[in-house]
């Protein structure tokens, strides 16, 4: 299975390699949504320091959902749904497999947006663990959540804007709680920041358990 | 707003948004209704279509 | 057939729901009265107490509908392949509840945001129950959306209970975080085991009204639910005329 998970998701980061939409277009958008939420806020620096965790998240999501329509769109162009369905990769391998390599995609937008939050807004890290817990745990989350909702859309004409209706609700607990959680580990809020970070390992891990028993139902033929 | 204005603006808007949709649903399946060249729901139950046993 | 079309209009109705229609403008009638002018004004919240018959029974209802939903998605899952229909009554059960669930979330917020405004002095509060409420709505208008889409209707049936599914999942974890978030929000207004707050007449004046909108939304329900099945009887019987037209064509030119 582990073999059927890897294979999925490298054939994926190639095809993503490849096009270099993810660097090329997608990391630099969402920098320019970074710049773009500091004129909304006048520039004002101490607002940007406060508001700094929650801003990330905001970009992260804005992005994410841009890498997670074109890891679908990659699949539905070229009739690949139809070769999974018939293929021998079970759909749970399918689903861990495209949520890794998305993973692996957010993740690198988020090494981007985190530099870019840390020079623009004036950022300083007092807890790199629970940073870094937070950011793994949402990355997760995104992305299992995007395979999910990704592959509910897939195929259909009115994707583009299906896509972020149906994923943003669900990800909302998880900008909460990676909002308050980064304020703690930046320093700006004392409290409890270990706890959103938690709730956030806790709904990363219901969503993954919810896509591997739902996907099968998702690729299932007429 | 005084509260007896926002009460009756409350109920207004929910007495009018019920009987709209009402009215849509009703006038919907009447227009289908009549596309299909049915008159009644019992008509409906007649036709051999989607198993009906368990049909509301 | 086309006799009966003149004969009669009333296409959804059946003499069961022409009885559960009277049944509800009755209802809804008594209930206004109730509502508005037999009930006393409340101690503290004065008259805006009436707005909480028709914005606390309509919070409970579209919660209802809404586990309705989730409970026809899952039968519908299950028995998708055992049954020769492929369970679509369920769907379409699922579907109808979803949208009256809709309909009594945007009543919901609606009364509330006004209550809120005479009661606190503002449209909004960023509480658990409000911000809950809003991504409720939010999340089923995106299921109807879904259930909209021009797809293969099986498909598109089984996206759709999937999603039901995960959304409703999804509102303990929303509700807890939004709570953790920020509480300030009166207490339930009736909780089981407890004693209720809201006493005497205006306690049986919303037990009453909630029985009223449960009969409204019942009718609703039952009718949309025909809707759809219309609805999906059109569809066939376009696509059947096209491949039968097809057909003949295919006929034709050889």
């Amino acid at each position: 299975m582990l073999a059927e998970i890897l294979l999925v998701a490298r054939k994926d980061l190639r095809v993503e390699w490849r096009a270099k939409i993810a660097l090329g277009q997608v990391a630099p958008l969402a920098l320019l949504i970074l710049v773009v939420l500091a004129f909304a806020l006048d520039a004002n620096s101490s607002l940007l320091e406060l508001g700094a965790g929650g801003l990330y998240w905001v970009a992260v999501l804005y992005g994410g959902t841009l890498l997670i329509q074109r890891s679908f769109d990659v699949e539905t162009d070229d009739g690949n749904m139809d070769a999974f369905r018939m293929s021998v990769i079970g759909a749970p391998s399918l689903f861990l497999g495209k949520s890794l390599a998305l993973f692996v995609q957010i993740g690198l937008l988020e090494l981007v947006l985190g530099s870019g939050v840390a020079v623009l807004y004036n950022v300083r890290v007092v807890d790199w663990g629970l940073l870094l817990v937070a950011a793994v745990a949402g990355t997760i989350a995104f992305s299992v959540c995007g395979v999910l909702w990704g592959v509910m859309s897939a195929g259909l004409r009115v994707r583009a804007t299906l896509l972020p209706l149906l994923l943003v609700p669900v990800l909302v607990p998880i900008l909460l709680a990676g909002s308050r959680a980064f304020e703690t580990a930046l320093g700006v809020r004392a409290d409890a920041g270990w706890t959103w970070a938690s709730l956030m390992l806790v709904i990363a891990a219901v969503h993954t358990a919810i896509g591997l028993g739902a996907f099968g139902f998702l690729l299932e033929e007429g | 707003m005084s509260e007896v204005a926002t009460v009756v603006t409350g109920w207004g808007i929910t007495f009018i948004v019920i009987a709209t949709y009402s009215i849509w649903v009703v006038s919907r399946g009447k227009i289908i209704g009549q596309e299909l060249g049915i008159g009644e729901m019992e008509q409906l139950d007649a036709r051999k279509d989607a198993g009906a046993t368990t049909d509301l | 057939m086309t006799s009966a079309i003149h004969g009669n209009a009333k296409m959804t109705a059946t003499a069961t729901t022409r009885v559960l229609g009277v049944l509800a403008i009755a209802a809804t009638a008594l209930m206004t009265v109730l509502g508005l002018l037999v009930s006393p004004a409340d101690v503290i919240q004065g008259e805006a107490v009436r707005m909480l018959y028709i914005h606390v029974p309509s919070i409970w209802i579209a919660y209802g509908a809404f586990v309705l939903t989730s409970v026809s998605s899952v039968l519908f899952l299950r028995r998708r392949k055992r049954r020769e229909d492929q369970g679509r009554h369920y769907d379409r059960l699922a579907g109808s509840a979803a949208e009256v669930g809709v309909v009594f979330t945007g009543i919901t917020l609606v009364t509330g945001m006004l209550w809120g405004k005479v009661t606190w002095g503002t449209y909004w509060q960023w509480d658990a129950r409000l911000t809950t409420t809003v991504l409720l709505f939010v999340t089923y208008l995106g299921y109807l959306a879904l259930r909209r889409l021009p797809a293969e209707p099986i498909i598109r049936s089984r996206r759709a209970a999937v999603m039901a599914l995960i959304s409703f999942i999804n509102v303990p974890i929303v509700h807890y975080s939004v709570d953790w978030w920020r509480t300030l929000h009166q207490k339930a207004s009736l909780s089981v085991g407890r004693r209720p707050e809201i006493t005497g007449e205006m306690y049986w004046t919303l037990l009453y009204s909630a029985l009223t909108v449960t009969i409204v939304a019942a009718w609703l329900i039952i009718h949309r639910y025909r809707v759809i099945r219309l609805e999906e009887l059109r569809d066939e019987e376009a696509l059947a005329a096209l491949i039968s037209s097809r057909l003949k064509k295919d006929d034709g030119s050889n």
